[in-house]
């Protein structure tokens, strides 16, 4: 009975520094970007769904799925980035991008598996979604005004914003223009200013949606400027693009996503290689005519 | 649903913001500006008083047994209707940014509040302050402690609006019929409301008085039990032979129990609204 007590810690200390060591790769944590088994699937309605469809639905029992169906935009995709790192995730439409995007900056939920996201400390990150940069605007409010409101949406605080309103204004060149009412804007001038506030957030983590620079050539040079700050910096990229251009001058990894699964995760050169050969060779192949 | 409202309360600034963002928008671009606000409940405070002491009424209060109706109605309706179509107008921000999507409705609801606290205003100050000094008739009402009620009435008021509003946005996103069907029932319930009458009326009813719990019934319907309870608590009782009251007929006091009990319905209108909103609110941007 004594005996057995007395190896009894040693096994208790080998198997806590199995756990510890077997954490540090799967503790989620430890990553910016988290994703297991992530599944989205939509539901497609042929005919817009109507109260009197339904009611009479309910009432005669005909309420067959017929006009409903399922489609799977995310099929059990699982990766990880860690912190630092620029990912650029291509594919054609429909492949599943934009809906990883989206479920990454929390806009739809997951049908099943997770997606985390961290900051360095472990903590649920501050995210940036550079996904539709005058999506949160007023036309008949001034400059001004839509910065406090999109940098609310965008979850700053009053003093946040109002330390950082000259720094954005000054970033998108607006100058006076900013006191004014933004229906008399120009599309480029709005889009800088949208550009200026998510980045003026102090995101962990950046999503960009084809958006990774805007304006004229000047100010697009100026926006991959502050993005290899951000990534001197140590931030966190993820974006989506088509422009394999772009890709190959920011990135430092790929995902090339097909018909909502991976198709290909690795560093660029291997990936764009591939890439470009199967968009050469076969260009309706990775068509998703499904 | 700890978890929902801890998230609201992370998002206060973002609420403050969209509320000042619909007062602001309103009325930007129009001359008068903010003076919109106050100036309907104004125009209502003199033409129903001017209206009904044309028509010879007795009493000089006429307008304001309307205006205890109207007021808390057009808060109602507004901010219910508003509401309904918010998430439509706001569908660019929340397909692409995270947001808890029920502080849309509750901006609405906040900024209809602040219209509704301003039609009080103007009914206050012109009853209590400016009527009074008018010499000859007194057409003001006097100031008593029933008054005290007026922020209980009105909190069951907001509860019962936060839940209405929750409950035609989140459906109107899926249903387009819901703002019609709103429209629709708004117009038939102004004249089933006690409204242009007061509700004794269709106590003293011939089938009513046969079977009273019709009447019960009827005032447990909250915004009947809302303007009853506004005008019995701010008003004096409402004299024989006006306003359609016969002659021998003597008129109600406040019912408190009914009251308390559309309270409880108000509340569970509410909470249903907040449920059924989180429960859907991750389906918007899937709406197909």
């Amino acid at each position: 009975m004594s005996s057995g007590h007395s190896y009894a810690p040693t096994r208790l200390c080998v198997s806590l520094k199995w756990q510890i060591m077997n954490s540090q790769q799967t503790n989620p944590a430890n990553y910016a970007i988290y994703v297991e088994k992530l599944v989205k699937r939509f539901i497609l309605m042929h005919r817009g769904g109507s109260l009197k469809r339904e009611l009479l639905g309910v009432v005669s029992k005909l309420r067959k799925p017929v006009n409903r169906e399922e489609f799977t935009a995310l099929n059990e995709i699982s990766f990880t980035v860690p912190h630092g790192e620029t990912v650029a995730v291509i594919g054609r439409n429909g492949s599943g991008k934009s809906t990883l995007l989206g479920i990454l900056a929390r806009v739809y939920r997951p049908t099943s598996g997770t997606a985390q996201l961290f900051n360095p400390q472990g903590q649920a990150a501050r995210i940036a979604p550079l996904l539709a940069l005058d999506a949160g605007f007023h036309p008949d409010l001034t400059g001004l005004e839509n910065i406090e409101f999109y940098g609310s949406v965008l979850g700053m605080s009053m003093a946040h914003i109002h330390e950082r309103a000259r720094a954005i204004v000054e970033f998108a060149e607006l100058e006076q223009k900013i006191d004014t009412q933004l229906r008399g804007w120009n599309d480029g001038a709005k889009l800088r200013l949208g550009f200026s506030i998510a980045i003026n957030t102090d995101p962990d983590i950046l999503l960009v949606d084809e958006v990774l620079a805007v304006g004229d050539e000047a100010f697009q040079n100026k926006c991959y400027r502050l993005i290899a700050e951000l990534q001197e910096r140590g931030k966190t990229i993820l974006f989506v693009s088509h422009d394999l251009a772009v890709v190959e001058r920011v990135a430092s990894r790929i995902i090339w996503m097909n018909k909502g699964v991976i198709h290909m995760d690795g560093d660029v050169n291997t990936v764009m290689a591939a890439y470009r050969s199967a968009s050469q060779n076969s260009p309706t192949d990775t068509d998703n005519s499904a | 649903m700890a978890e929902n409202l801890r998230e609201l309360w992370r998002f206060r600034d973002l609420l403050r913001q969209l509320v000042r963002r619909e007062l602001k928008v309103r009325y930007k671009n129009s001359v008068l500006g903010f003076f919109w606000s106050i100036a309907p409940p104004l125009l209502q405070v003199l033409v129903y008083t001017f209206f009904i002491n044309a028509l010879g009424a007795r009493a000089g209060s006429g307008g304001a047994y309307m205006l205890c109706a109207i007021i808390p109605w057009t808060f109602i309706t507004t901010a219910t209707l508003d509401s309904s179509q918010s998430l439509l107008i706001n569908f660019p921000i929340i397909k692409k940014v995270y947001l808890p999507r029920e502080v849309i409705p509750l901006a609405i609801v906040i900024s209809n509040f602040i219209h509704l606290m301003m039609g009080w205003t103007v009914f206050f100050v012109f009853y209590l302050i400016i009527m009074p000094m008018v010499p000859g008739k007194g057409g003001g009402i006097p100031l008593t402690t029933s008054m005290l009620w007026f922020p209980v009435i009105t909190f069951v008021t907001v509860m019962f609006v936060t839940g209405t509003a929750l409950w035609a946005a989140a459906l109107n996103v899926f249903y387009d019929d819901v703002k019609f069907i709103l429209q629709t029932s708004f117009n038939l319930l102004l004249l089933l409301l006690p409204v242009f009458y007061p509700s004794d009326v269709i106590y003293y009813g011939k089938h009513v008085r046969a079977h009273p719990w019709i009447y019960t019934l009827y005032m447990l319907n909250p915004p009947a039990a809302i303007m009853e309870a506004y005008r019995k608590t701010l008003l004096q009782p409402i004299q024989r032979g006006s306003y359609g009251l016969g002659m021998k007929s003597d008129p109600l006091y406040m019912n408190w129990p009914t009251f308390a009990g559309a309270s409880v319905i108000c509340f569970l209108i509410c909470w249903s609204g907040y449920t059924y909103f989180n429960y859907r609110k991750w389906q918007f941007v899937e709406r197909p």
